[in-house]
């Protein structure tokens, strides 16, 4: 029985890692950004997190940065190549831990879920920035503002993404509350 | 919208690089990717770069390939040129034009800086050019095996990457499905404003979720019922194999460190 439950969610987790990386290349573009995109990278990470817990969550999010570096990643430094592969979207299952799966019995709690993405998509920021101002401190000449740089650049395409993710989780939250309650396995 | 979609750069081929053991062939590429840090003269960038070419030639990649893949780190390499070029004041003047002097020390970091990105980024992307993901899945799943003792699950990982991999084909044409039949129900995922937007959107994520989880929950059971039960003792369809070519670059690309070294300045 256990068994067939953690295999149910292995695949569950294999499932959205390969959704995650098909909604990357959808793009959602703004007005906010100039030439910028924004993807639903995100969303998949999220729900398999508060479908399955944050243990899930981290999974999805290691197979899904994983995938993006088998296919062919820019790999500028060896430390950006750990840093913002797989670390980057494994710490979004973090999003899981404010949440049970008692608590979406009962209701879909919005506050922790945002909560828990707001904190999901900020431990991505602060890897990304960390990332940013290692590389690209070891290309820019001494006395560039690296560490604004990273800041600006890193929260110019997290902040609109990390938005319209909440959103897109919250209607379907609203619409399909199923998704986030834990299935049996029979 | 899935114009420019391609999974994965592998390009199947007989070439010298594409018989490597993908194990070897990561070693090399961690290892050729932390030693180019080491490099800060002309010699040990020229022995790099023939070193480059001499790969090159065994890969059997064309170069159209190459170039496309470092096109993304383009703009980069001349960004960090030119902030070299402008912000270095060190060493004699070379030329200047208006009020921008250029110094020898800005133009040769330049310089060696635009080459260590464009060295990397050539040496990564041949990786993914001559090697499968499922081919880099295995490798990474043994060179990780040994993390199994501290619980990591090596296996598991490497079992739902290689779901992933084979599965994301299949999820991609069923998103083309749905955004097809939502496009013919008056959803646009293009224009309108931003609420029509995302409605549109959500009508394409919640069915791909409940397709994904269906079709996740009957390959479980289908798995189940063939009695999968993961881990130790299960053989392999495609069994790696380390052969001479394996050894003979390991030693080779370890030979070129130690050269790389006495090439310091």
């Amino acid at each position: 029985m256990e068994r067939g439950k953690r295999l149910a969610i292995m695949i569950e987790t294999a499932f959205m890692a390969a959704l995650s990386f098909i909604l990357g290349f959808l793009e959602f573009g703004g007005p906010w950004l100039a030439g910028g995109s924004i993807s639903f990278i995100m969303v998949p990470i999220f729900l398999m997190a508060f479908r399955r817990g944050w243990k899930a969550g981290l999974a999805t999010g290691f197979l899904a940065g994983m995938l993006q570096l088998l296919q062919g990643a820019t790999i500028v430094h060896p430390v950006q190549l750990v840093l913002e592969y797989p670390i980057a979207y494994t710490v979004l299952g973090f999003a899981a831990i404010f949440t049970t799966h008692a608590v979406f019995r009962e209701r879909i709690p919005y506050l922790l879920m945002l909560i828990g993405i707001v904190f999901g998509a900020l431990l991505r920021y602060i890897d990304h920035f960390v990332s940013g101002v290692i590389w690209f401190g070891s290309y820019a000449p001494e006395g560039t503002p690296v560490v604004v740089y990273s800041a600006l650049y890193n929260a110019s395409y997290l902040i609109p993404q990390t938005i319209i993710t909440v959103i897109i989780l919250f209607v379907i939250a609203k619409y399909r509350p199923k998704f986030f309650d834990q299935p049996k396995w029979k | 919208m899935f114009e420019n979609v391609i999974i994965g750069q592998y390009l199947p081929g007989r070439s010298f690089l594409h018989h490597m053991d993908p194990r070897a062939k990561i070693a090399a590429v961690l290892f050729l990717i932390i030693v180019i840090f080491l490099v800060n003269s002309w010699n040990g960038y020229a022995l790099f770069g023939a070193v480059a070419i001499a790969i090159y030639f065994l890969s059997g990649v064309p170069f159209r390939y190459i170039r496309k893949g470092m096109f993304p780190v383009f703009i980069l390499v001349i960004l960090t040129f030119f902030l070299h070029a402008f912000f270095t004041r060190e060493g004699d003047i070379l030329f200047s034009v208006g009020m921008f002097s250029f110094y020898e020390e800005g133009i040769r970091q330049g310089l060696f800086i635009s080459l260590r990105l464009l060295l990397l980024v050539y040496f990564t992307s041949l990786l993914t050019l001559t090697t499968s993901p499922i081919d880099l899945t295995d490798a990474l799943e043994q060179m990780f095996s040994p993390l199994e003792r501290f619980k990591f699950p090596a296996y598991d990982v490497a079992m739902m990457m290689s779901i992933a991999i084979r599965f994301i084909p299949t999820l991609l044409q069923e998103t083309e499905k749905i955004i097809k039949a939502q496009t013919a129900r008056g959803a646009d995922f293009n224009k309108g404003s931003m609420r029509d937007r995302m409605q549109a959107f959500v009508s394409l994520l919640v069915p791909l979720f409940v397709r994904a989880f269906r079709r996740a929950e009957d390959l479980a059971y289908a798995m189940e019922a063939r009695g999968y039960n993961g881990g130790e003792g299960r053989t392999k369809l495609r069994l790696l194999v380390w052969g001479w070519r394996d050894t003979l670059c390991c030693v080779l690309i370890a030979a070129f460190g130690v050269v790389l070294l006495f090439l310091r300045q």
